[in-house]
């Protein structure tokens, strides 16, 4: 889920941060340029971990701060694909769900990655799996039969659960706002998306909220045994 | 800015908070010592530094994800509670005859599977690979879980949380000194840091989770 990263950058500190040793005003520098933002293709930086290599700082012609080339390691949220983690639920919608970690929060289950045959509920606003059904046939029930089933034996994933999600990808956009794009004519609306998306699944044995599993153990066995 | 190697090494969670809650003490400490020097100025009718307001606008970001990542790490779905340095080293050798890769046993540490399910989905084919010792590896983790552990979490820091502590009465009159010493101490605290990270290392526990080779 963290990982170390190495990365080298060249770092002014300021006249008013001269008397505190080196070490801890660089550390307070890249803390203040990197900490809780998103390295494209790395990761989102929570902290330095430590420095690797720092040479002397230089005074530049034009500012008086000290310029510092520093080599430093980071500690960097960025699970890796096919990992376990643990998100809470943010909220649901007729795309799937959004979960959140806390700290960060552009987790996403998509349609395709529900454990089959799931179905949204509109008046719940939540998402349900309904393992009765995978049983009776092969082939996946409609939309309109599963919001016809009894509601005491529908799973729902509600708000706010926990769930155990296993990473599929993640992707990182770059969008700056450069100058506006055009193609045929017709001006192209950019929206804003998240620099870093982590797309995943809870469509298996074992995934999805973590209460599922922890009380049914023997029923789901069973369960397997059928299917 | 240049990445020279985007993932030199793989942390586990319980790594990341004790990282975390270093830097979180040292903050209140740092905060209480600027606080007390303020009032201290104030009382002998010196005009306002502004130290304090460069301290405070510097960690901002880092103030809030640092706040989070801990508010998450330590909730209550996640094991670390009962987690320990000593419980962590123990379960990452316990793990060794068994052949899991490295991401393995980092998330076997991090989520520490104590049902056969969560084992399940933690390691790839279990069956063909553990068949009947699975039940082994889930004692080992529960051994590893230790239900007194918060006391022992608290313990294994000790330099940072005694000084923090005992910091604050000890110059009480002195004000034109007092930022030196403090800065002093923070620096001790940081060698420690160091030091201890240097010692786990060679007991295993992150050699065993670097990552050489994508």
């Amino acid at each position: 889920m963290f990982q170390l990263s190495i990365v080298k950058d060249t770092l002014p500190i300021l006249p008013a941060a001269f008397a505190l040793p080196p070490e801890q005003a660089l550390i307070a520098a890249i803390n203040k340029k990197y900490a809780n933002r998103v390295l494209h293709e790395v990761g989102l930086c929570i902290a330095v971990f430590d420095l690797v290599e720092a040479g002397e700082g230089r005074v530049r012609y034009g500012d008086g701060c000290l310029w510092y080339k520093v080599t430093f390691r980071m500690v960097v949220f960025r699970p890796f694909a096919s990992e376990v983690i643990l998100a809470r639920v943010k909220s649901s919608d007729e795309e799937g769900i959004r979960l959140t970690l806390g700290f960060f929060d552009d987790v996403y289950v998509p349609l395709a990655y529900l454990p089959q045959p799931a179905a949204f509920d509109p008046n719940e606003r939540a998402h349900f799996w309904l393992p009765e059904a995978a049983t009776e046939d092969a082939s996946a029930p409609s939309t309109h039969e599963l919001l016809d089933s009894p509601t005491t034996s529908r799973m729902y994933i509600d708000k706010g659960e926990v769930l155990r999600v296993r990473v599929e990808m993640d992707e990182f956009y770059d969008d700056e706002p450069g100058p506006p794009k055009a193609t045929e004519g017709v001006r192209i609306e950019r929206e804003r998306r998240a620099p870093y998306t982590v797309t995943c699944s809870i469509a298996e044995q074992g995934l999805g909220p973590v209460a599922w599993w922890k009380s049914a153990e023997p029923a789901t066995d069973a369960e397997m045994d059928q299917a | 800015m240049e990445v020279i190697n985007p993932r030199s090494a793989l942390l586990s969670n319980y790594e990341v908070l004790t990282l975390l809650r270093e830097l979180e003490s040292d903050h209140l400490a740092k905060t209480k010592t600027a606080l007390r020097i303020k009032k201290e100025e104030e009382a002998l009718g010196k005009p306002v530094t502004g130290t304090s307001a460069i301290e405070d606008e510097t960690c901002e970001n880092l103030r809030t994800v640092e706040v989070e990542a801990i508010q998450y790490l330590t909730s209550d779905f996640q094991p670390i509670s009962a987690q320990s340095d000593a419980g962590i080293t123990k379960l990452v050798k316990d793990l060794e005859p068994y052949g899991f890769t490295k991401a393995e046993k980092l998330q076997i540490v991090n989520l520490a599977p104590t049902e056969a399910v969560e084992l399940y989905v933690i390691v790839e084919e279990l069956e063909d690979r553990l068949g009947e010792r699975m039940e082994e590896v889930l004692s080992h983790v529960r051994a590893s879980l230790d239900p007194d552990a918060v006391v022992v979490v608290s313990s294994t820091q000790p330099s940072a949380a005694a000084v923090d502590n005992e910091e604050p009465p000890n110059p009480p009159a002195e004000t034109g000194s007092t930022t030196e010493v403090y800065e002093e101490e923070t620096w001790i605290q940081d060698a420690n840091y160091i030091e201890w990270d240097d010692s786990g290392a060679g007991a295993g526990v992150e050699g065993d989770l670097e990552m050489e080779e994508e």
